[in-house]
């Protein structure tokens, strides 16, 4: 499957860090569907089922981004899907729970994390190496 | 008084008596007043009262000799008076004497027998006068001392601030009302006591067990202390005595600054929240410009394209600043805390180099890291993301001031207690005066090279403030066009305390 066919929920409730993110990905092909809200976004998943998506922690209550993506992980349609988290939020100290290592990612319901503001290649790459791995999972 | 001519009274009912006395007296420099019977000798008195000496006949008409000498000893306590008399007995020469009357010339008398205890009186007059002014003088002094103390007493006690002295036993001589106030459990304690009843006040205690034995002067030393939930700035001095020069203790001074610390509290707080809500749009800013200059949007012309470029820097280094102040204000409230853990210093500064190499690259600048390989490795209980950000920091730094082709040498050794980090840049170095005020927080030096690297003026309190969590030491080492060295000290793990 070539990069371009790929398709990607990003949801971000600020509307600029959404279209930042949005746009890092178009510009390397990838189609990409934008949410503020994650319901809407699962309203939207229901009915074309993405290959990847990318959600902010989402500080509007303490821990809508994880409860979002735990609710991916937890449904069966969706527990496929690999989720990257990207947050500023690790980077405040008073919050202590930036995830050490593959448990706490697994614990999170996240496949991969970034601190923001984020690296665009490293980010790219990251999407990259994860849609590769859950197509070559799907080969088998 | 001593170039007044003394004054001699004679008092003798006999006018041969009189005059020969006067003659022989006068002879010898006295001036002498006469008086022919006791009564007349009290009147003179009285008049005159700056007698030396009085010579008093026993047996007169009217008032007698003894009760002459009774009356003039009631108001003069310090003339001397002879007795003279034809009827030389020793009782009345006893009864004068309790009268007050000093000797006894018997009559008749040469000059010289009248002469010779003259002068032994004279002599003894001058001596218990002196002996009297010294009395009245340290009686004086005395009193003006003890006026003295009760003063600075007084003042002592009605100061707000609460003082305590120790003396070199350390033992608490002196305290006064605010300092009973302040350390719970003291009131009832007499004095001197030894230090060791405050010891329930565990960080008071310490501090001042700690700084008894400064005597260096002029020294402060100060250190902020919580008390029951207030917090008192602690400054203790050795008190040092001006003629000796030698210390006999310490004064500790403790002023509450609750107060102040809760404004304190208050402006971090402000700039954490400010900064909290920085960030983000920040964040927003930074990816739009990198989405233009990555040429992710298509294709620019080159002058707008090093606009935006020095956009995207001024930005990345306005969050750097953010993050800074995040994590200061978040050191300031108490709300950052480290999770010390035996790690390999040595790995956190390769790792830190590592993450640097790029911008070294840039730079064409060699970035080298030196150990030795058997005592590097031993281990320092520290916070990994603390020291991780403290060597990023300074070898950052390093880079940064450090003109083209240059070099940043770090190197790690093991000096006993401490594990010693050092930070040696060849670059445009530091004037004393920069280097005083290189750890303040929002201090940048100012020259034509650095007004082109970004900086926030924070990176260096972040790492001293890091440092210094972790019971270290930082110092730094330059001067203009030498380089810079930064060097710091970071506590081994000891096995034995855990």
């Amino acid at each position: 499957m070539a990069a371009e066919e790929s398709t990607i929920v990003v949801v971000d409730d600020d509307y600029d860090s959404l279209e930042v993110i949005k746009r890092v990905l178009e510009a390397f092909g990838y189609k990409v569907s934008g949410f503020l809200d994650p319901m809407e976004a699962l309203e939207h998943m229901a009915k074309q089922k993405p290959d990847l998506v990318i959600t902010d922690l989402i500080m509007k209550s303490i821990d809508t981004g994880l409860s979002f993506s735990r609710q991916i992980k937890f449904d069966p349609r969706f527990k496929d899907i690999p989720v990257i988290l990207v947050t500023a939020a690790f980077t405040q100290r008073e919050i202590a729970i930036q995830p050490k290592g593959a448990a706490d990612l697994k614990k999170m319901g996240v496949d991969a994390y970034f601190d923001k503001p984020f690296s665009p290649e490293k980010l790219i790459q990251k999407v990259r190496e994860l849609l590769t791995r859950r197509m070559e999972g799907r080969g088998k | 008084m001593n170039d007044e001519k003394i004054r001699i009274l004679v008092v003798d009912d006999e006018i041969g008596i009189r005059e020969g006395c006067r003659i022989a007296l006068n002879m010898e420099g006295y001036e002498v007043d006469m008086a022919e019977d006791g009564l007349a000798g009290l009147k003179q008195f009285e008049q005159n009262r700056n007698y030396a000496i009085a010579l008093i006949d026993l047996k007169m008409p009217g008032m007698g000799g003894l009760e002459l000498i009774e009356k003039i000893r009631e108001q003069d306590k310090d003339i001397i008076m002879f007795v003279i008399t034809a009827y030389a007995t020793i009782d009345t020469a006893v009864e004068a004497t309790k009268r007050g009357a000093y000797g006894y010339i018997p009559k008749p008398f040469t000059p010289d027998e009248l002469i010779l205890p003259i002068k032994r009186g004279i002599e003894n007059r001058a001596l218990s006068l002196e002996a009297k002014r010294l009395r009245e003088e340290r009686e004086n002094r005395l009193l003006t001392a003890a006026f003295e103390r009760s003063k600075s007493n007084t003042i002592i006690k009605c100061m707000t601030d609460g003082v305590l002295v120790i003396n070199r036993d350390k033992q608490i001589v002196l305290w006064n009302e605010a300092a009973h106030r302040i350390i719970p459990g003291c009131e009832d304690l007499p004095l001197p006591v030894h230090l060791n009843a405050i010891s329930s006040s565990d960080e008071l205690f310490s501090f001042l067990n700690e700084t008894a034995d400064v005597d260096s002067d002029p020294v402060i030393i100060s250190k902020e202390v919580t008390i029951e939930n207030s917090v008192y700035m602690v400054k203790v001095s050795p008190v040092i005595e001006p003629e000796i020069g030698t210390s006999m203790g310490t004064v500790a001074v403790f002023r509450d600054i609750t107060a102040l610390k809760e404004l304190e509290t208050a402006k971090s707080m402000f700039v954490s929240m400010v900064a909290h809500e920085v960030k983000r749009p920040l964040g927003v800013i930074e990816g739009y410009l990198n989405l233009v200059v990555s040429g992710m949007t298509g294709e620019i012309p080159p002058k707008q394209k090093e606009i935006m470029e020095r956009s995207l820097i001024r930005a990345r280094s306005l969050q750097t600043m953010v993050s800074e102040l995040m994590s200061l204000t978040a050191m300031e409230t108490g709300k950052f805390t480290i999770k010390r853990v035996p790690i390999d210093i040595v790995k956190v500064a390769t790792n830190a180099a590592e993450s640097c190499r790029d911008r070294a690259k840039e730079k064409e600048i060699e970035l080298a890291l030196n150990y030795d390989e058997k005592a590097g490795h031993e281990p320092v209980l520290a916070d990994r993301a603390a020291m991780m950000s403290v060597f990023v920091n300074l070898i950052d730094n390093a880079i940064k001031y450090t003109p083209e082709k240059g070099h940043v040498d770090i190197q790690v050794d093991n000096t006993g207690n401490y594990m010693k980090v050092s930070v040696r840049d060849d670059g445009i170095g530091m004037t004393p005066e920069e280097k005083d005020k290189i750890f303040e927080e929002f201090f940048r030096a100012r020259n034509k090279f650095t007004a082109k690297v970004p900086g926030t003026g924070l990176g260096l309190s972040v790492v001293k403030r890091f440092v210094e969590m972790h019971q270290g030491k930082i110092s730094v080492e330059t001067a203009p066009g030498k380089g810079s060295t930064f060097t710091v000290f970071i506590p081994k793990w000891d096995q034995a305390k855990g």
